[in-house]
């Protein structure tokens, strides 16, 4: 099903006749939210008792909120109406049902959403487009007997119409909205339900398109995301974000939780993002840290940036000369599976922990069960980098060998890390043409 | 080929961040009231000092603690909110309302495009340039180095062109101000009732508080993740910031009243300069020049880009500019238009200072009803929680505003009546 319901800007015209249709239908079924605040509530009879303040949801993580109520200025009070008392929710006014009416001042119940003044004009993501978004207006339906929030809009022709005339109000605009199947709010209760739920779209996002959303969103609305991920992956959308903006994230989370986070991305990366703290803000992380993953880091943190202990993973997978091929394929396998990685070669070394060369994961699959994996590599030139290598030296050892990875070694080449080609690019390109805009001075 | 330069970005990069670094340990604070002495800033207090020599001082005292109280909240909105100020206008406000905010802004911000680019014509004006070559050069050349990615460089060159102005308090010390007078209206309270002085009293409202800088104040507190819990630092340093920035602004009025005090309105940049001679003589006009061309072309860029992220924020479309500048076609629309504008208007016949103050008094006219907002958002409970205004606080808040509003009423009204005849 198409989520984005929006009007042809080409084609046939009678493809374009027919989607006219379905949007006047649409359009037909809606009401605007924006548009029915400050409208008269009145009693069947026609005698106006107020005019409505806000609506009222209650959400339990289902698709489409319900409506349960509605407030109602009623003098200086603003009166909850429950939804059972309500007769006729139309685009100009509201009816009710009944002339009971509680005039005690309304005080949120938990649970309990304003759509006008909790959803209307905040930030939301968009699961589905992947994107922050602000909702300009929220659309209402009558479905199965109750009202629900079916819909936001992200147009800006909505908010045209919002500053318009009030009679313009009224009409919906569907020009650009989202449905709300795919929309994850914020500072909402029922929205982290939402958001831990096991198929969430949240959950399938790229960890780009995480970094991106976590990057765009206000801090309150960030952290509640990054909350309710599992560590790994935030660790991943981390991973992926602007320098700048991680500094600043990893900056306003409590330090356990930034520590967590931190020990959770590849090595490499983490030791990217502790460089760019204050000398304070990093060695806090490290304390807070498990010791095993902060000495690594720390371990990493002592090479000089730019260089090969700078840029590797300590990430490895060593197999001895003798090991035989179905052993170390059954432990990659293993690994893998606890912590699956970016390693796409095993290390080979003898009998002194000495480098002898690398199979990559395709040579390892097609060869044979009872071989020791050192045949593998016999014969062959090892390729590696020295610890202190530059990237200059590493660009033009992968030109040479054409590999995916190169491995690290230290002084008597035991093995240290591997540094991945990406890991490269990313260092040879590190805006990678996106341009964020700076909009003050440093 | 792998060209050697790539290699190098990284560690390019890293090296600027350090350098950045080392400017933020200035903060948002002392960046945001210090750019207060811009263009608009430098002419509107070297006109005070021309004109009423240090009588204006104690304006300039109550001009301070606006400041800090407004400059103080806009930072606490940004800590405990997490939000811009325009965010949290949308939130907070009806949308009409908060409309009406962001045209306040375009316009206040427009006028401060103006002043800088009429900065840029009078800094040329002074080594023999006429401004009819040097804005619209400027002006495609701050453009182009926005869209084209390289301003951050250029950015750091008119960074330190600016610092030329640290040399006002040297040439206060050096300039023999008459230091009773200068002590005696400073603590003096006097207001002289006279349409010139209330003109240049709300042009040196406008210029100190400027809505841009309650608006990077707060985006720049959010931009760099500072929290409730490193609020009673960044409050420090915003309450430093705002009063060493109007020291230096009281030293240009101080100087410059000492040099060329009772000539009068000032109708030139070349008069402005005079009062640097005690520091470098001759010199003089070469350092005010570089200094006047540093401050502008900094904000020439700064504030248009500032508007336009504003707006975008206003209709949440903020992911188009951070995801693809160049692509965001409204975004780049809005810069532009707002160069363009800018350039142009600057370039109109007519005297340059006089144009500088003029955008000053717009800015001050509309300074209040951005100061209204931040007032009442920063009474909210909803916004800031525990850290809403205290109620003496809220007493001085409401006290500052209005005396501000009161005399940008007073600008207006004399102006209306003044166009009818009355006045």
């Amino acid at each position: 099903m198409a989520r984005h319901v929006s009007f042809p800007a080409g084609g046939l015209r009678r493809e374009r006749r027919e989607r006219l249709l379905a949007q006047r239908v649409v359009q037909e079924s809606l009401v605007s939210v924006a548009g029915l605040i400050g409208r008269p509530v009145r009693l069947r009879g026609g005698a106006e008792i107020g005019r409505l303040c806000d609506l009222v949801a209650r959400w339990e993580g289902e698709t489409y909120p319900s409506l349960t109520g509605l407030l109602v200025r009623v003098a200086r009070r603003r009166a909850f109406v429950p939804i059972s008392h309500v007769g006729e929710i139309g685009r100009t006014e509201i009816l009710l049902g009944s002339a009971r009416l509680d005039l005690r001042d309304y005080e949120r119940r938990s649970g309990e959403v304003l759509l006008a003044a909790d959803v209307l004009d905040h930030q939301l993501v968009d699961c589905d487009g992947v994107q922050v978004v602000r909702a300009s207006d929220l659309y209402l339906a009558s479905m199965g007997g109750g009202w629900r929030l079916v819909g936001v809009d992200v147009g800006f022709q909505s908010l045209l119409r919002r500053l318009g005339p009030t009679r313009w109000r009224t009409r919906p605009t569907p020009e650009r909205v989202i449905d709300w199947a795919a929309i994850q709010p914020f500072g909402i209760d029922g929205a982290a339900l939402r958001l831990r739920g096991e198929n969430h779209s949240l959950a399938r996002l790229r960890p780009a398109d995480l970094a991106d959303l976590l990057e765009e969103l206000g801090r309150n609305e960030r952290q509640e995301l990054l909350g309710s991920l599992q560590a790994a992956s935030a660790a991943d959308a981390l991973e992926e974000m602007e320098p700048d903006a991680l500094r600043t994230l990893l900056h306003e989370l409590p330090s356990s939780q930034a520590a967590e986070l931190v020990g959770a991305m590849e090595p490499d990366e983490a030791v990217d993002a502790l460089r760019d703290l204050d000398d304070d803000e990093r060695e806090e992380l490290l304390a807070v840290m498990p010791a095993s993953a902060a000495l690594r880091l720390q371990l990493l943190l002592r090479y000089p940036e730019g260089t090969a202990g700078g840029l590797m993973t300590t990430r490895l997978v060593v197999a001895r000369h003798d090991d035989l091929v179905a052993a170390v394929r059954d432990r990659l396998a293993t690994e893998y599976r606890d912590a699956p990685s970016d390693v796409d070669a095993v290390a080979v070394v003898d009998e002194n922990g000495q480098f002898l060369g690398d199979v990559t994961a395709l040579d390892l699959m097609v060869a044979g069960d009872d071989e020791p994996i050192g045949t593998l590599v016999e014969g062959t030139e090892p390729v590696y980098v020295p610890v202190a290598a530059t990237l200059e030296t590493l660009v033009d050892e992968l030109i040479d060998s054409r590999r995916g990875s190169l491995v690290v070694v230290d002084d008597d080449r035991l093995p240290l890390g591997r540094i991945l080609a990406d890991d490269v690019i990313d260092a040879l390109v590190p805006d990678r043409g996106r341009h964020r805009v700076r909009m003050h001075m440093p | 080929m792998i060209s050697a330069l790539r290699p190098m970005r990284r560690l390019l990069r890293r090296r600027r961040r350090r350098l950045v670094a080392l400017l933020a340990v200035l903060g948002p604070g002392v960046i945001a009231a210090n750019a207060g002495n811009d263009a608009g800033g430098i002419a509107t207090y070297a006109t005070a000092g021309s004109q009423f020599f240090y009588r204006t001082l104690f304006v300039m005292v109550l001009v301070t603690i606006a400041l800090v109280v407004v400059q103080e909240m806009a930072a606490r909105l940004g800590a405990y909110s997490g939000e811009g100020l325009v965010a949290l206008i949308r939130e907070q406000f009806s949308l009409r309302i908060a409309t009406f905010a962001v045209v306040c802004l375009v316009v206040a911000n427009l006028g401060l495009v103006v002043a800088e680019f009429a900065g840029i014509g009078a800094a040329f004006e002074i080594f023999g340039v006429s401004r009819y070559v040097a804005v619209p050069f400027a002006a495609l050349g701050i453009w182009a180095a926005v869209v084209f990615g390289s301003y951050r460089y250029a950015e750091r060159v008119f960074l330190i062109l600016s610092i030329a102005f640290l040399a006002y308090p040297i040439a206060v010390l050096l300039g023999h101000p008459h230091w009773g007078t200068v002590a005696s209206n400073t603590v003096w309270p006097h207001f002289i009732a006279n349409r010139d002085f209330t003109i240049l009293a709300v042009a040196l409202v406008g210029t100190t508080i400027t809505p841009y800088m309650q608006l990077y104040q707060a985006a720049a507190v959010v931009d760099r993740g500072i929290g409730p819990d490193d609020y009673p630092r960044e409050r420090a340093e915003t309450i430093g910031g705002a009063l060493f920035a109007n020291l230096i602004s009281m030293c240009i009025i101080i100087a410059t009243a000492a040099a060329i005090g009772g000539t009068g309105a000032l109708q030139s940049a070349d008069q402005a300069a005079r009062a640097l001679q005690p520091v470098v003589g001759s010199g003089a006009k070469v350092l005010f020049a570089v200094g006047l061309l540093g401050a502008s072309a900094l904000a020439a860029a700064v504030v248009p880009l500032s508007t336009a992220y504003g707006l975008a924020e206003a209709v949440g479309a903020e992911r188009s500019v951070s995801r693809h500048f160049r692509e965001a076609r409204l975004f780049l629309g809005l810069f532009t238009a707002q160069v363009v504008v800018g350039a142009a208007i600057a370039l109109l016949p007519g005297n340059l200072i006089n144009l500088l103050i003029r955008t000053q008094i717009l800015n001050g006219v509309i300074t209040p009803v951005i100061l209204v907002f931040i007032v009442v958002l920063a009474h909210r409970p909803s916004v800031l929680g525990d850290a809403v205004n205290s109620r003496r606080f809220h007493a001085v808040a409401v006290v500052c505003v209005t005396a501000v509003a009161a005399l940008a009423t007073l600008v207006v009204a004399q102006t209306v009546l003044s166009w009818i005849g009355v006045a």
